[in-house]
């Protein structure tokens, strides 16, 4: 108390002290103690910002978008491909049309391609720079042969980017080092915008004076004499708003930038982070990105040209966009080229050739988002199984997927050129449709649409319409039967006849054939190829309705099966990718595979992150799978499907089930080859009824798009313990391969008839008769 | 046990060498219509919408018939399709199946899975390319993949008793390694009645 009041006190007196002497030293006290508090002050501020610089630099700088790439094309003698599909290919992995000799471009003449490749670095190794040559004929790769590089028997084109997983700023950026940039790059952004780089310590105080005195004159922010590390902060930490206190903030951090990081780091940051341009919501950061965004090429690979567009686009990256303003732009370019000339960075003979050349822009980038995205979904639901959401979005993961664009393409004209044919009126308007197509031996999903508009990214039907399957459960109900030879071969008569099943509760089913015809008996792999409902119930009702439920959840249905006989008509729920899943075990002897839309991811810098495997699970014998697989093939020769052939070439053998549910609400079709497996679905979104089978709804987009793919028939191999023989399947006996009702048909060893009819009885009839008429 | 089931890996590289070489592609279904089968897709960022007016709509409604009206020439088209044996291997798969064994042989069996998987993708009938896969997991110490990578070799290789017999040998040493003594006896006789 009594040290304030002395304090006090003398303060006053001192105040009145200052007074009488008149009014200099008061001012220079406060003078001094305002500028000691804005000392204090601008220190606090400069600390404050010092972190905010440090945070940033030694945290992760760059939220980077996670890429995703297709399936590489394998190219290799035999492979089969068409010419155009050849070129779209190309096309899509950034290939540019030239003289197939300068690394990502090709030359085509008629069946001929001279390819010359990048070089990528897979999960699985690298995959260097090669010259190839090749010819296509019949859809088919011969004389395969590499011309310069390694030589292979078999090679891989880079794959083409076909989405990315976008941090929440939407800023996409390819990362680059310092060292793999080429030097001219650097050198002519200094020319161009920061002489001094190398020299100043983050500003430049000449610069700024005369940028000054222009912005003085003009009355309004005309000039910046921003050093590139100046820039990079405004990118980095500030508004792009031109103030005052802006400008300062950012010579203060410029400094403590340079005080804490080397020129290279800052040179290098400056590379990734500046704006070169903007694709719809999505902005091009950097010019690792931009280079492939506007040349479809590898910064490394860029010429004098190219270089000093992308140092003249920083400037702005809009008004001299070169795809809309090419003229702006080549005037801008030829400026920087005059700039690296008088800098000395080219001799004046590279600068006029240079200024001679064309811009050198791509047509249109290499790619654009959301190309493929019902697919891209699926992607994303398989990653969120083993990654968080945030790190796809900022850690620049590579994920390598299995699409392939090809059959991709092919999928989505068959839905959309098939399904206007379909219907007229308001059920054509409402008709929707779903397609997976997967490798059939190895799981891979290859081609996914959602819907009627596969550029949408609203509902996924493939995943997210979940249906009742109707016929398409059939299979399973004969396979179950036909895994007990004992009891069941193709050629087991089954009863055609309606019949009443009455439950405890007092309810009442009588099942109906979808024409409510009776056939009587038939033979069981009629019932199956032709979709016949009576004998199909009564067999399962045979083989139990638990045993059909327990093959169909080996064969990987997870969703609840109802454990009533209706199951057995297929009144049970399923989306088409899980159709697929099913039926994947039945295309492949027994074996599931679960499907995969995912080869591999590996973070930034290629090291590899996970791995996903090829899987195979015996869950049936193939002997029995052989025998429906039999009865899926007759079904498309005489049975339900056997209107594939109208659009199908003979040639093509397949194998395959349709389905449809109650007044035609959901229209199936389940069908393979030798390499493809697909399943089409056709219905409403409001399940309303429709006209369509699954013959007339599903099967036309399905046919639809096996015609357009190059690909081996469904020919499986006989398993151990089966065997031919021609039967005639009416009397459940063996028979002679000339007559009439011949057949030859698969059977389990030990389950095929003894007995034997010959129809050379009804052959010697038959001449008798004639010779009767002659002489009557 | 597990020593036997490597060692058996040298006779499976003889005999790829041996079959891998005798292979020709079997026949392929090339599309009608050739370039013309389906435009051109469309720039990126423009509508997908294919309007090809030169597509020739190959398909009427009229002509599909009721999903179960049986076909009046019935046994008349083609009968379905079957083959004894599998296929061998093409050259560029085989080149794929000894990067993989020279991986194999320094101990990298990632890298000769990655690599045997892409045999598998261009050659998915082949029996040799499964049972290389077996091998592979046989070396990672997995046992339970490769039991199912030999049974899908098995199903595949056909009528050809020198695969089928090294098949059911491997399986018979695989699940003897994983002490299921039944089952191996089991394949050690499939091996022998052959």
């Amino acid at each position: 108390m009594k040290n304030n009041r002395t304090s006090s006190g003398s303060k006053k007196k001192s105040s009145r002290k200052s007074s009488r002497n008149g009014r200099r030293p008061w001012f220079w006290r406060l003078f001094l103690r305002v500028a000691v508090i804005g000392l204090v002050l601008l220190a606090g501020w400069m600390v404050y910002l010092d972190a905010v610089i440090t945070d940033r630099f030694e945290g992760r700088r760059f939220e980077v978008p996670s890429r995703v790439f297709a399936r590489p094309l394998e190219l290799y003698d035999g492979a089969g491909i068409s010419s155009g599909a050849l070129e779209r290919e190309l096309e899509l992995a950034g290939f540019r049309k030239g003289d197939g000799n300068k690394p990502g471009s090709y030359r085509r003449n008629g069946g001929h391609f001279l390819i010359s490749t990048r070089g990528f670095r897979f999960p699985d190794g690298d995959e260097p720079r090669r010259r190839l040559s090749l010819n296509i004929y019949g859809d088919r790769i011969q004389d395969f042969s590499v011309r310069a590089g390694d030589p292979a028997a078999i090679v891989r084109l880079e794959p083409a980017q076909i989405g990315g997983i976008y941090p929440a700023h939407k800023e996409d950026r390819i990362l680059v080092q310092l060292d793999q940039v080429p030097a001219l790059l650097p050198a002519t952004l200094m020319a161009v915008e920061d002489r001094n780089f190398y020299d100043h310590v983050g500003i430049a105080p000449l610069s700024i004076a005369r940028a000054m005195l222009a912005n003085i004159r003009a009355g309004e922010v005309v000039q910046g004499g921003s050093t590139l590390t100046q820039q990079l902060v405004k990118n980095f930490f500030l508004t792009r708003k031109q103030t005052l206190v802006r400008k300062g903030n950012e010579a203060l951090m410029s400094i403590l930038l340079e005080l804490h990081y080397d020129k290279g780091d800052i040179l290098e940051t400056y590379l990734n982070e500046v704006y070169l341009g903007q694709a719809g919501t999505r902005s091009i950061n950097g010019f690792g990105l931009a280079s492939q965004f506007y040349f479809g090429e590898s910064l490394r690979d860029l010429g004098v040209h190219q270089i000093a567009l992308l140092v003249g686009m920083v400037k702005g990256p809009s008004y001299y966009n070169p795809r809309r303003h090419p003229e702006r732009a080549t005037a801008r370019r030829n400026l920087v080229i005059s700039e690296m000339e008088e800098a000395g960075l080219i001799e004046p003979v590279r600068a006029a050739q240079a200024r001679g050349r064309p811009l050198g822009v791509s047509e249109r980038p290499s790619y654009s988002e959301n190309r493929y995205p019902a697919y891209i979904d699926l992607v994303r639901r398989h990653l969120a199984r083993d990654y968080r959401e945030e790190d796809l979005r900022s850690e620049g993961l590579r994920i390598f997927t299995t699409l392939n664009p090809a059959i991709q393409y092919a999928a989505e004209f068959a839905v959309s050129n098939t399904l206007p044919r379909l219907a007229s009126g308001e059920t054509r308007k409402a008709l929707e449709a779903a397609l997976v197509v997967t490798a059939k031996d190895s799981g891979e999903v290859l081609a996914l649409v959602g819907g009627r508009d596969p550029q949408f990214a609203g509902f996924n039907r493939a995943l997210d319409a979940s249906r009742p399957i109707g016929s398409l459960v059939k299979p399973f109900v004969y396979l179950s039967a036909l895994s007990r030879p004992d009891r069941y071969t193709l050629i087991t008569p089954l009863q055609d006849k309606s019949f009443v099943l009455e439950f405890d509760d007092g309810q009442r089913w009588q099942p109906k054939n979808y024409d409510e015809k009776e056939r009587g008996e038939i033979p069981l792999h009629t019932a199956l190829s032709h979709s016949y409902n009576l004998p199909t119930v009564r067999l399962g009702l045979d083989v139990g309705v638990d045993v059909v439920r327990e093959t169909l959840q080996a064969f990987g249905v997870t969703s609840p099966i109802s454990p009533y006989p209706s199951m057995l008509l297929g009144a049970v729920s399923m989306n088409p990718v899980t159709v697929a899943q099913m039926y994947q075990g039945l295309a492949t002897s027994g074996f599931n595979t679960p499907l995969r839309t995912i080869r591999e991811v590996t973070d930034a810098g290629g090291e590899p992150l996970s791995r996903y495997s090829l899987e195979v699970d015996q869950v049936a014998d193939p002997a029995a799978v052989h025998l429906v697989q039999y009865a899926m093939q007759e079904t498309m020769r005489e049975g339900t499907g056997k209107s594939a052939y109208y659009t199908v070439p003979d040639e093509l053998a397949l194998a395959g089930k349709t389905g449809t549910t109650d007044d035609g609400r959901d229209s199936w079709f389940a069908g393979f080859s030798g390499d493809l497996l697909a399943v089409a679905w056709v219905g409403r979104d409001d399940n309303g009824p429709t006209s369509l089978t699954g013959a007339s709804g599903a099967l036309p987009v399905w046919s639809r798009f096996m015609a357009q793919i190059p690909q081996h028939g469904f020919s499986p191999v006989m398993p151990d313990g089966v065997n031919y023989h021609w039967v005639d399947s009416e009397r459940q006996a063996l028979t002679d391969e000339y007559c009439d009702n011949a057949r030859l048909v698969p059977f389990i060893a030990g389950s095929e008839p003894t007995r034997e009819v010959s129809c050379s009885g009804a052959l010697q009839r038959r001449i008798q008769g004639w010779f009767e008429g002659l002489f009557r | 046990m597990k020593y036997r089931v490597i060692g058996l890996a040298g006779t499976f590289s003889a005999l790829l060498i041996l079959s891998g070489c005798a292979s020709s592609p079997g026949g392929i279904y090339v599309p009608i219509g050739g370039e013309r089968r389906a435009p051109a897709p469309p720039p990126p960022s423009t509508s997908t919408e294919p309007t090809g007016s030169d597509e020739a709509p190959v398909w009427r409604k009229s002509e599909i018939p009721d999903e179960p009206e049986p076909s009046p020439e019935a046994g008349e088209s083609a009968s379905p399709s079957y083959r004894d044996s599998g296929e061998s291997l093409s050259p560029a798969a085989l080149s794929l199946v000894r990067e993989a064994e020279s991986y194999l042989r320094q101990g990298n069996t990632s890298a000769a899975i990655a690599h045997l998987e892409r045999a598998q993708r261009i050659a998915p009938r082949s029996a040799e390319v499964y049972f290389k896969l077996s091998e592979a997991y046989v070396a990672s110490d997995r046992l339970g993949a490769a039991e199912q990578f030999t049974l899908k070799g098995l199903s595949v290789a056909g009528s050809d008793t020198h695969l089928q017999r090294s098949g059911w040998r491997l399986l018979a040493d695989i699940r003897r390694a994983r002490g299921n003594i039944a089952g191996a006896d089991q394949a050690e006789a499939r091996a022998s009645a052959l």
